[in-house]
């Protein structure tokens, strides 16, 4: 195939982006086995390198060109990886019913398909020596196409079916800020970016602080879920768990998107039907959604997912079928002006509850399904852990041996510095 | 369907032509031009020809059939998203019209989304106060006017006229801040909640604009590659800007920019990944890691 800069399935592109995006220091050789040829590599860096241009890095390594993007995402008023949805490509005729339907019809108009249709043939297309009209069939699907994306509308008109242009009043002018924030700050921002495109300029006086660009290229995946929530339909997704070759499915009730706002991920919260319970599934290990019949009992399932939300730190349920819950406790030295501290603490933790022992300790306690997952946060208040008890040992074993091993790696240069 | 031609940058592309092509003469240099503002790097080799050749939609010497600009309507998709903005609070201190859009259902629900290591300290979006301070700041950014602000800060309370750069959103903290410099050319970083007035006043002098230049600081470490922390690393530092060397199949050296005004925070986003990331340099970074590790050591290793 000679190469084209665009695509016909994003899903192709979709772990390229991902991996020079995130890892960028992966060259030719590091794709391996997720390639189908040192040409097909060579095509998709060529593609994302065509339409990132600007943002992207390149660095010569013993093992190849490695090829990353690296921007601090606070000085990017514009997701780049937006532009990769940018990319659909289409047929001839596709581009050519596009523009001459719309035009047609641009009037206000309500046209039967056969008027549309001898117009394209007669007046369009004589511009053309070559041109050969597309057939009926060709038109109506266009039309028909149209019509489920919301560009068209139609209407019976005695025996006749009428087609014009969807029209939807709105102040382009009033919404321009609210679109320039949204579109990076509010989910499936893609949509917003492309509404900015409508505009001659855009503002460029917002910025992003914690602002993960990658969940762009989960896109198609959300909007699909989204759609099932919103019709309150089943779903069967085809996800991949980690370290595994094997796509997998389930029949799921899509319930809640939990958003990290300290990495971007995300993940599905849904009742999957097989296991009889909710699960979580990372949105950027599904690679399908089809959605199914509508779920008629859907607000008994919500109530199984708030309660089963209820114990969750972060997405973990902690071991398989598991949900036995455990208990910590994390005290903590907090000095007269350290008031930010208590703060901290008031405002970081997702349940359990902060209270004060004497005038500089203070107590944090919860119950969560997965303690294991909390160590990344109560190592953020090394310096000032005074006891942590938990009714897994190991998690306590792991902190302590984790900090010890940290005392050695800091300790050994220590004359150095 | 988010991933559409319509959306697409060719589409884009060719209806910028054709409102040349409508509104008066369109050349060869003038297609060159529009495809190298609007398109991708290699577009210039296939779009040319294809309008006349393939596409049928601008003859070889400029004339098109098309008779009007191109004027692509909402879809569905954008109606529904639009919607689903006008539920969140932070959308609506941008005070766009809650009247349009009348018979669109929302795509989704605000609580669909849940951020579930959100601050729980957030802005009070709904608060009479603050939106009349955001709509402010907003108006003055727009207009690129200078403003006199109150507001409380660390070391009590300022007055003093600001000359607007950005406003700045962070999601993990829920909290709009409004970065800006004095006439004097200091920077500032203003919470907006923690404004008590402001008045707008004159327009911005070309002279005074320019923001000062952010100081910027580094600091490089060796991770090694257990318990997934590889990719755990590289997404949770994914948001600054990074440069990631394989050192061998376990060890990775990455090497970090970040704001001066951030370190503390950075600081304990590399703890939190244990003994998986050692800071390697600056020395000045060690010394802080160090000084937390020896602070914990006086509780014991139990």
């Amino acid at each position: 195939m000679p190469y084209n800069e665009l695509l016909k399935n994003f899903s192709k592109i979709r772990d390229y982006m991902r991996d020079f995006y995130i890892y960028g220091f992966r060259t030719r050789s590091d794709f391996g086995g997720k390639i189908k040829s040192a040409r097909s590599y060579d095509n998709e860096r060529r593609r994302v390198e065509s339409w990132l241009g600007g943002v992207m890095s390149f660095r010569r390594e013993a093992a190849g060109k490695s090829v990353f993007l690296s921007v601090d995402n606070r000085t990017v008023p514009h997701n780049p990886l937006y532009r990769a949805f940018r990319t659909k490509s289409f047929t001839d005729n596709d581009i050519m019913l596009h523009f001459y339907i719309l035009d047609i019809l641009s009037d206000g108009e309500a046209l039967s398909f056969r008027k549309i249709a001898d117009r394209i043939a007669g007046e369009y297309l004589s511009y053309f020596d070559a041109a050969e009209p597309p057939d009926d069939s060709t038109v109506r699907n266009k039309l028909k196409e149209y019509i489920a994306l919301g560009l068209l509308k139609m209407e019976r008109k005695g025996r006749e079916m009428l087609y014009s242009i969807n029209q939807e009043k709105w102040s382009p002018k009033a919404w321009q800020d609210a679109l320039a924030f949204a579109s990076e700050a509010m989910p499936l921002g893609v949509v917003g970016s492309f509404l900015l495109d409508r505009y001659e300029k855009n503002p460029e006086y917002f910025s992003f602080k914690h602002h993960y660009l990658f969940g762009a290229l989960d896109a198609e995946i959300l909007e699909e879920l989204m759609l099932c929530r919103r019709g309150r339909r089943r779903a069967e997704i085809t996800f991949r768990a980690r370290r595994s070759e094997k796509d997998m499915q389930a029949e799921v009730f899509p319930l809640r998107i939990y958003v990290s706002t300290r990495t971007g991920r995300e993940n599905l919260l849904a009742y999957n039907y097989q296991i009889r319970r909710p699960g979580m599934y990372r949105l950027d290990h599904i690679r399908k959604v089809k959605a199914l019949d509508s779920e008629p009992d859907y607000e008994r399932l919500e109530r199984a997912g708030r309660s089963f939300a209820e114990y969750l730190w972060g997405t973990s349920s902690g071991p398989e079928g598991s949900r036995e819950t455990e208990h910590v406790e994390m005290t903590l030295y907090v000095g007269k002006e350290e008031r930010f501290i208590v703060d901290r603490l008031e405002r970081e933790k997702r349940n359990g509850t902060v209270s004060r022992l004497d005038e500089t300790t203070y107590l944090y306690q919860t119950d969560v399904y997965d303690a294991q997952e909390m160590l990344p946060w109560i190592r953020t208040f090394t310096g000032r852990i005074i006891r942590l008890e938990c009714s897994n040992d190991s998690v306590v074993r792991r902190f302590y041996d984790d900090y010890a091993q940290m005392q050695q790696m800091y300790e050994t240069e220590a004359a150095d510095i | 369907m988010v991933f559409h031609e319509i959306y697409g940058t060719y589409y884009q592309t060719v209806s910028d032509i054709l409102k040349e092509a409508v509104q008066g003469e369109i050349t060869a240099e003038k297609i060159r031009r529009i495809i190298r503002d609007r398109a991708f790097e290699e577009s210039s080799i296939t779009i040319p020809q294809a309008l006349t050749d393939q596409w049928h939609i601008l003859t070889s010497d400029g004339r098109t059939p098309i008779r009007h600009v191109p004027r692509l309507p909402l879809t569905d998709l954008q109606k529904m998203w639009m919607k689903a903005l006008l539920l969140d609070p932070r959308i609506r201190l941008f005070d766009p019209p809650q009247d349009e859009l009348e018979d669109v259902d929302p795509l989704f629900e605000p609580d669909f989304f849940f951020c579930y290591d959100r601050y729980s300290d957030g802005d009070p979006f709904e608060e009479e106060e603050y939106i009349e301070h955001f709509r402010l700041v907003l108006l003055a950014l727009r207009e690129k006017r200078k403003m006199e602000i109150v507001f409380r800060g660390k070391q009590g309370r300022h007055r003093q006229v600001y000359i607007p750069d950005r406003l700045e959103y962070s999601s993990k903290d829920d909290k709009f801040r409004l970065a800006a410099h004095t006439e004097g050319h200091v920077p500032y970083m203003i919470n907006l909640a923690r404004i008590r007035q402001i008045a707008l006043l004159e327009e911005v002098k070309p002279d005074e604009a320019e923001a000062p230049p952010e100081k910027k600081d580094m600091v490089i470490m060796e991770l090694t590659d257990e318990r997934n922390s590889l990719e755990r690393a590289m997404l949770h530092f994914s948001d600054l800007e990074k440069e990631t060397v394989k050192l061998d199949d376990l060890h990775y050296r990455i090497t970090l920019s970040y704001r001066r005004e951030d370190e503390t925070e950075l600081l304990i986003r590399i703890l939190s990944f244990g003994p998986t990331i050692k800071v390697t340099a600056p020395d000045s970074f060690i010394r802080l890691i160090r000084q937390r590790l020896n602070k914990q050591k006086s509780y014991g290793l139990k």
